[in-house]
């Protein structure tokens, strides 16, 4: 979902009833209304932030900004919404209001809290406990909240996912589960035990001499399995990828929920991550998210734009020597062919495979013509097809071969 | 020291004494941390000194510094505790030789005389005046599974030891964690942990850096070398220099005694900030293409015409 300022300030009036004096109501309240707007909290972290409020001056806006964004959000992509909600939140009811009021619970404690009859931190838990109770009532309602922006550059349209056929989505979900165990159960990270091997284990050796009446005789060894390669996905939604694209959010959503270590993107005329908005069991969910967040679904096409921003903002930290680029796309491209050229090699670069996955492969007459395609050819390590279930289950056998 | 009687302001004050420069947003979560006990996790880009501020702390608050650092397979022997085999062993042999009894030798060979402390045990258990600084350093680097054995140190501080009993902390280290995000870590993880992420210096805050660091530059010569930074993060280079390369580079270029930057000292000294062969041919082809002109940053950047 955008995050607009008017999202926000909805995400404030939706919220405004639980609101009431004191740091915690207030507290929940923003717990929640930080829920509305997708960022994960946990009560714990509320009920934290709520006791360490007094630890800052709450009249420094600063210090209690910093004190409940590190309370509260536990990752970078998340602070811009926190900052939103922040302003717009505490500012709502005229701001010197607010931290008078949560200064006479923490200030004087014994006064504001003596009537009803329980010390401070029994007052939390039972406000805890209520907010549980209340917990999973309007919360999970986050529907109404997928609200479009417009946007002048990029075309902005909501797939309907729930068109797709029941049969031909379960064929693909079979194929991927199938492709995907195969891979998940194959390696492990662990050590484990073997003859030979760089590390002697102590407590297997013991256990090997009882046989010998304690004795050492043999002596076991740990080894390193064989190492897991991860896998980043970027998939072209541009229009004229439509007719696959459906197929591809389920192919990404399997395999994701099957391994650990996929990462997740969708590009058209500019790139977003969603890693986090498919890392869900339930497909419905998954797919209402993602149809009302993507930007420029359908829209034209800028691969060497999308991969420069992976290369800038994500591959630093997600592509190692140990990770499988997968790119899906027609490469029907409209943007700088040089730069798609130079994006390309900084994948290659750091990557140990790219695969790149062509819906138009399959058409007996098809070559890699247009000009996107030839650019990045040169640094692909296999260029296949991905057009049915088929295709899916030769590409689980590459993925298989690449990591075995 | 206490840490719990300081205030932000002093937790910056102490940090500056040590040559680390924080901001505010920094400091007060290094203060919460402290106060409220909770381990703090920093994440940010590589060489923006997250390793260095627990460092730092640890030497200012007169503290032991136990370091873990992180890597791949890394389990619970080497990081919680290991029982010392060779040493069971020889015991079990010198009773046999004795005719030892069975039982006692049982209950004689798991007790604290045969265990290996590993970091996370010894953090736990450590009687020091003021409790230690525990560092886990760039935790995305240890497995998943690793983090799960974390869980219970971090909001417990008490690790079980099936033969023994739960070992449960005297005194609460101070905890940092430190991730360059090469993977996410767990929720579980995140919960349990105050969270910052630290950004690149702005101009301002990476002057101060380099003059606490090297009182002895030039003003000039450090306001042309913010500049540069600044301006060098912006571009599209593989690896964007932290603030460890700025410092690298100043004391570089105060070892060669320059007054102040040009284009021949810049193409020098280049290799203390870039440190990929495809980095250093783009910036000096940015260079010869006039894209990228020391002349016309230093004459325009907003910084050095105020």
């Amino acid at each position: 979902m955008d995050i607009t300022p008017e999202t926000v300030a909805e995400a404030v009036n939706k919220v405004a009833s639980v609101r009431g004096k004191g740091t915690l109501p207030n507290m929940m309240a923003f717990g929640r209304a930080l829920k509305h707007l997708g960022v994960k909290v946990s009560l714990s972290q509320l009920l934290d932030a709520s006791r360490s409020a007094d630890l800052v001056d709450i009249a420094a806006r600063g210090d209690f900004r910093t004190l409940l964004r590190a309370n509260l959000i536990s990752q970078k992509e998340d602070f811009p919404v926190f900052d939103m909600l922040f302003d717009c939140f505490w500012r709502e009811q005229s701001y010197e209001r607010v931290p008078m009021e949560t200064m006479d619970i923490q200030g004087t404690p014994t006064e504001s809290n003596a009537p009803e009859g329980g010390d401070e931190e029994g007052g939390v838990e039972e406000a805890a406990s209520e907010a549980i109770a209340n917990e999973n009532l309007p919360l999970e309602n986050l529907d109404e909240f997928a609200v479009p922006t417009y946007s002048a550059q990029e075309l902005m349209n909501r797939k309907d996912f729930s068109e797709m056929g029941t049969e031909e989505s379960r064929a693909i979900a079979r194929a991927i589960l199938l492709i995907a165990t195969k891979i998940a159960t194959q390696i492990s990270r662990r050590k484990k035990i073997g003859r030979k091997g760089p590390v002697i284990d102590p407590r297997a050796t013991m256990r090997r001499s009882m046989k010998y009446g304690g004795e050492v005789i043999e002596m076991a060894h740990r080894k390193r399995r064989i190492k897991k390669t991860k896998v980043v996905l970027l998939c072209d939604v541009s229009g004229s990828m439509d007719c696959y694209s459906r197929f591809l959010i389920l192919f990404m959503y399997g395999l994701q929920n099957e391994l650990w270590g996929v990462e997740t993107f969708v590009f058209s005329t500019s790139l977003s991550r969603i890693t986090h908005l498919i890392r869900t069991k339930n497909i419905v969910d998954a797919l209402d998210k993602i149809s009302g967040t993507i930007l420029g679904w359908s829209g034209g096409t800028n691969i060497g734009r999308s991969l420069h921003t992976f290369n800038r903002n994500f591959a630093p930290s997600m592509v190692t020597h140990r990770t499988v680029v997968v790119i899906i796309s027609d490469g029907w491209d409209r943007g700088d062919v040089s730069l798609l050229e130079k994006e390309m090699q900084d994948i290659k670069r750091r990557a140990k495979k790219i695969i790149w996955l062509n819906p138009l492969l399959a058409s007996e007459n098809y070559e890699p013509l247009c000009k996107g395609m030839q650019a990045a050819l040169p640094y692909l390590d296999m260029f296949l097809s991905v057009h049915n279930v088929n295709s899916l289950v030769a590409l689980g056998r590459t993925l298989e071969k690449m990591v075995a | 020291m206490d840490p719990k009687q300081l205030t932000i302001d002093q937790v910056q004050e102490i940090l500056l004494k040590e040559k680390y420069v924080c901001d505010r947003s920094l400091a007060t979560v290094v203060y919460l941390s402290l106060v409220m006990g909770k381990p703090l996790l920093l994440e940010g880009e590589a060489g923006v000194g997250k390793t260095e501020i627990a460092k730092v702390l640890s030497k200012v608050l007169g503290a032991r510094l136990i370091r873990l650092q992180c890597y791949e397979g890394l389990d619970a022997s080497t990081s919680l505790y290991e029982w010392n085999y060779p040493k069971q062993m020889l015991h079990i042999k010198l009773e046999e030789i004795e005719r030892g009894d069975k039982k006692k030798v049982e209950t004689e060979i798991f007790t604290q005389d045969y265990l290996v402390k590993r970091p996370l045990l010894e953090a736990i258990q450590s009687e020091d005046a003021t409790p230690p600084v525990l560092l886990i350093d760039e935790i995305d680097r240890a497995d998943m599974e690793f983090e799960a054995f974390l869980l219970e140190v971090l909001s417990d501080f008490q690790i079980t030891i099936p033969e023994l009993g739960t070992v449960a902390a005297k005194q609460r280290p101070y905890v940092f964690l430190t991730s360059n995000r090469t993977r996410e870590i767990h929720d579980a993880l995140k919960r349990r942990c105050l969270y910052h992420w630290i950004e690149y210096p702005t101009f301002d805050k990476e002057y101060e850096i380099i003059t606490t660091k090297f009182p002895e530059v030039e003003t000039k010569m450090a306001q042309q070398i913010c500049a540069f930074m600044q301006k060098v993060r912006e571009m599209n280079f593989y690896k964007r220099p932290g603030v460890a390369e700025t410092l690298d580079w100043a004391s570089a270029l105060i070892a060669l005694n320059r007054k102040q930057l040009d284009d021949k000292s810049v193409i020098e000294t280049m290799g203390c900030v870039f440190k990929y062969r495809e980095d250093l041919s783009h910036l000096r082809e940015q260079v010869e293409n006039r894209q990228f002109s020391l002349d016309a940053l230093l004459r325009t950047s907003p910084e050095l015409v105020s």
